[in-house]
């Protein structure tokens, strides 16, 4: 048993905070967050000459092929800003989504682009109904002249307005399973993406009108498209936690340092008991999504059946996150909503990653499932 | 990250040695639920006499010094004895026992080696037991707050006058530990004296208390306390372990200890049994299990028992690890006890009235549930209220006082 770092990810997480300290502070987090798109192209290309792009895709992709749990570290880094951009929806769950569901020639031709930040994924599953299931996936193609072509709505798309390729799942039979995977091009004829306006963080609409898409499109097998996503979204979803973990830690820290420095009553507030409470409330989650999602990547690195830790570690996350902001505005008042603080870019993340990938009620339920209740 | 123990060849081989021996010693019946108070105190003698067989390896407190009569063994062999011990539903020790995991911390730091020589392998070999005399009518969460029980020294003694409440357990007790004010008049945390004495000298009595828990003698956990009463006992100076007036030093090794810092591994039974009760009861023609709501209650209550063995066995890794420790112990305790609190009423949910009675008929789990509705309430004031756990996170965290506390040493203790 050894619950500490190994020393090559200390490395990496030195040289991770560093990299967020120098180049995505909290005035440029704040800057990024009203623009149309998550992706800075400053910063994306930096963080593609570290590598931090392809970090788990294979080496024989162009990736570095590292371990989840070694790419968590990072995640962690970037959740404290949080950093915006399509890290995850294109290097994670977009390149797992590759690597399960397509076939080599396509794995050769897409994945090396991924890793070099000149092709960015955006993965499209859920639709107006806002289902996780394979239920939610109705949008289905009409076959002419051996094509496909795209009529309807995908919603709730992480970082479309971002992406250069969409990952598209379509229904394409009966079965409750029947679901195909289409690699459609962001800028094909038809094609209009849209950041959802409100107190969401670039989650996206994309629209089909009548999108014609070569046969050639299809990922993989026809029909293999829902096992291809849980297969990647399995590994995919942990990383995604890591984010909410060293995003929670961030939070965590903030909010001591604020308890300590503001003075009312003539103390700094932290001696007050109730003001504590809420810094306890937020440790007691920070940890929770942190344990959670360790285990969930050590099973996965490790070989061990993850199915039920997972979907507990994302189920943990998302409801920390969104308690931890919560806790942190109880403890900061009106310097907690003053947008420049920086509190409140995390407040607006935690409640688009609470339901991002599924709610923790749907994640809950998959779990039971898969311990065989 | 490893969250497993890897076993060596020798360590596989040891435990098949811990599994024949404990199949061979442990006797069935202590497995029974006691009838009546006389069947309770047989089965309590069984407890102590596997005690003393156990004590007698090296098994009984098996990471605790050789020197001094424990085991002497790493914390890896410990885990195989517990998770053996744990297959008949027993822990180390099979009953309540205060001395070998706290107060010979306590002793092992601060006492001198004539007092380690003369307290620890008593404790260690399972000859005695020993019950934690702390709380008193007055001084609870305020437990720096010792005045009733006071020990003044005569000559080569100390004289012990006082009250102690909500100590110990069923059946009696051959040693006792207490704290004692000794300056009335002294500052707070320095008026206090730390003694390791017999239980059986005169002038001590016992009352117990009529108290919502239940099981008298339920490995380290207990239901039922005792108010212990001194009237001038008579002890000799050499049971004041660490000096006079530094008791309340003495005491923070094993408070932080008792505060969760040292942390768990194993499983949850009120867990195992409730998914099991509801697999096997039905509802309208159909398992609970297979009810939504009950599934959707189950699978939060199992989330609280993942994320409570996850932060056991963080602690359980520092400790072992020797990391430094900060909020952690106190956090464990917090969340256990809030966890078991808020538990009675998910179970009673999911359960339904089944939960509240020990029928044999009617009832739930042959009682195990019944229990888990007493005990989680019961729960939340030993070793420190929920609001003293996090007033101690508080501090460690480095808010409410100007500097941040450090987490009391206990390695030296191991």
């Amino acid at each position: 048993m050894d619950l500490g770092l190994t020393e090559s990810q200390e490395l990496l997480r030195t040289t991770a905070r560093s990299f967020m300290e120098r180049e995505a502070p909290v005035d440029v987090i704040v800057g990024l967050q009203k623009r149309e798109s998550s992706l800075d192209p400053d910063l994306w290309k930096k963080a593609a000459q570290l590598g931090w792009l392809g970090i788990i895709i294979p080496t024989e992709y162009g990736g570095s092929g590292e371990r989840l749990s070694d790419a968590a570290v990072l995640y962690e880094e970037m959740g404290r800003g949080p950093l915006p951009g399509p890290f995850f929806s294109s290097g994670v769950l977009g390149a797992l989504t590759v690597l399960e569901g397509a076939t080599e020639e396509q794995r050769r031709r897409m994945l090396p682009g991924v890793a070099r930040g000149e092709r960015v994924l955006a993965v499209a599953i859920t639709e107006p109904n806002a289902s996780w299931g394979p239920g939610g996936i109705t949008l289905a193609p009409q076959g002419r002249n051996g094509s496909y072509v795209l009529n309807g709505t995908k919603l709730f798309v992480a970082d479309a307005t971002s992406a250069t390729d969409l990952l598209v799942a379509v229904r394409t039979g009966e079965g409750p399973t029947d679901v195909s995977l289409l690699h459609v091009d962001a800028k094909a004829r038809g094609v209009t993406t849209r950041r959802l306006p409100g107190f969401v963080s670039w989650q996206c609409e994309v629209s089909f009108d009548n999108v014609v898409v070569p046969a050639s499109a299809l990922l993989g097998e026809a029909q293999r498209g829902w096992t291809a996503l849980s297969r990647a979204l399995e590994r995919a979803l942990p990383l995604l936690c890591a984010y909410i973990v060293g995003a929670c830690q961030a939070v965590y820290e903030k909010s001591v340092a604020y308890t300590q420095a503001r003075v009312q009553f003539g103390v700094p507030i932290g001696r007050f008991q109730r003001v504590q409470d809420h810094v306890i409330r937020l440790v007691n989650h920070l940890d929770s999504a942190r344990w959670t999602t360790w285990e969930a990547l050590w099973k996965l690195d490790t070989g061990r059946p993850a199915t039920a830790s997972v979907h507990l570690a994302k189920a943990v996350a998302s409801e920390a996150y969104l308690d931890v902001c919560n806790a942190a505005h109880e403890v900061h008042a009106g310097m907690g909503v003053l947008v420049e603080y920086g509190l409140v870019a995390h407040t607006q993340m935690s409640r688009t990653l609470f339901h991002y990938l599924g709610e923790p009620r749907w994640h809950k339920r998959q779990m039971a499932n898969a311990l065989d209740w | 990250m490893d969250f497993e123990v890897t076993y060596t060849e020798e360590q596989q081989r040891f435990r098949r040695e811990v599994r024949a021996w404990l199949e061979a010693n442990v006797p069935a019946s202590v497995q029974r639920t006691p009838v009546s108070a006389e069947d309770n105190y047989q089965r309590y003698l069984e407890l102590r006499a596997l005690g003393r067989k156990l004590g007698a390896k090296g098994w009984l407190y098996p990471t605790a010094p050789a020197k001094y009569g424990g085991g002497g063994l790493d914390v890896d062999h410990a885990i195989i004895l517990e998770e053996e011990v744990d297959r008949f539903d027993l822990s180390l020790p099979p009953y309540y026992d205060s001395g070998g995991r706290l107060g010979s911390a306590s002793i092992l730091v601060w006492g001198t080696e004539e007092q380690r020589q003369t307290f620890l392998p008593p404790i260690y070999r399972g000859e005695v037991r020993t019950w934690q005399l702390l709380t008193e009518p007055g001084a609870g969460s305020d437990l720096a707050g010792v005045r009733m029980t006071t020990a003044v020294r005569d000559g080569d003694d100390y004289i012990i006058k006082g009250q102690k409440i909500f100590v110990g357990s069923d059946n009696g007790t051959d040693r006792i530990w207490l704290i004692a004010c000794t300056d009335p008049k002294g500052k707070r945390h320095e008026n206090l004296s730390w003694f390791m004495i017999d239980a059986k000298l005169p002038g001590i009595s016992m009352q117990p208390m009529e108290l919502m828990g239940t099981g008298g003698e339920g490995g380290t956990d207990s239901g039922v306390k005792q108010t212990v009463f001194f009237d001038d006992v008579r002890v000799p100076a050499f049971s004041l372990v660490g000096g006079e007036n530094k008791g309340w030093t003495v005491a923070t090794t094993h408070l932080e200890l008792e505060h969760g810092g040292g942390g768990r591994i194993g499983r949850n039974r009120v867990w195992d049994r409730l998914l099991r009760y509801c697999q096997e009861t039905k509802r309208d023609g159909m398992p609970l299990s297979q009810q939504q709501d009950v599934r959707d209650s189950l699978a939060d209550i199992y989330i609280k028992t993942e994320v409570q063995r996850l932060f056991g066995l963080r602690n359980f890794w520092l400790t072992y690890a020797r990391k430094p420790k900060s909020y952690e112990g106190p956090q464990l305790s917090y969340f256990r006890k809030t966890t078991g609190l808020w538990m009675t009423g998910a179970i009673l949910d999911a359960v339904g009235p089944a939960a509240l009675t020990t029928d044999p008929a009617w009832g739930s789990a042959a009682g195990f549930l019944e229990t888990q509705q007493r005990n989680g309430i019961v729960s939340v004031h030993p070793g420190g209220t929920t609001d003293i756990q996090r007033v101690q996170m508080a501090r460690r965290i480095g808010i409410g006082r100007s500097t941040r506390e450090k987490a009391g040493t206990v390695h030296g203790a191991e």
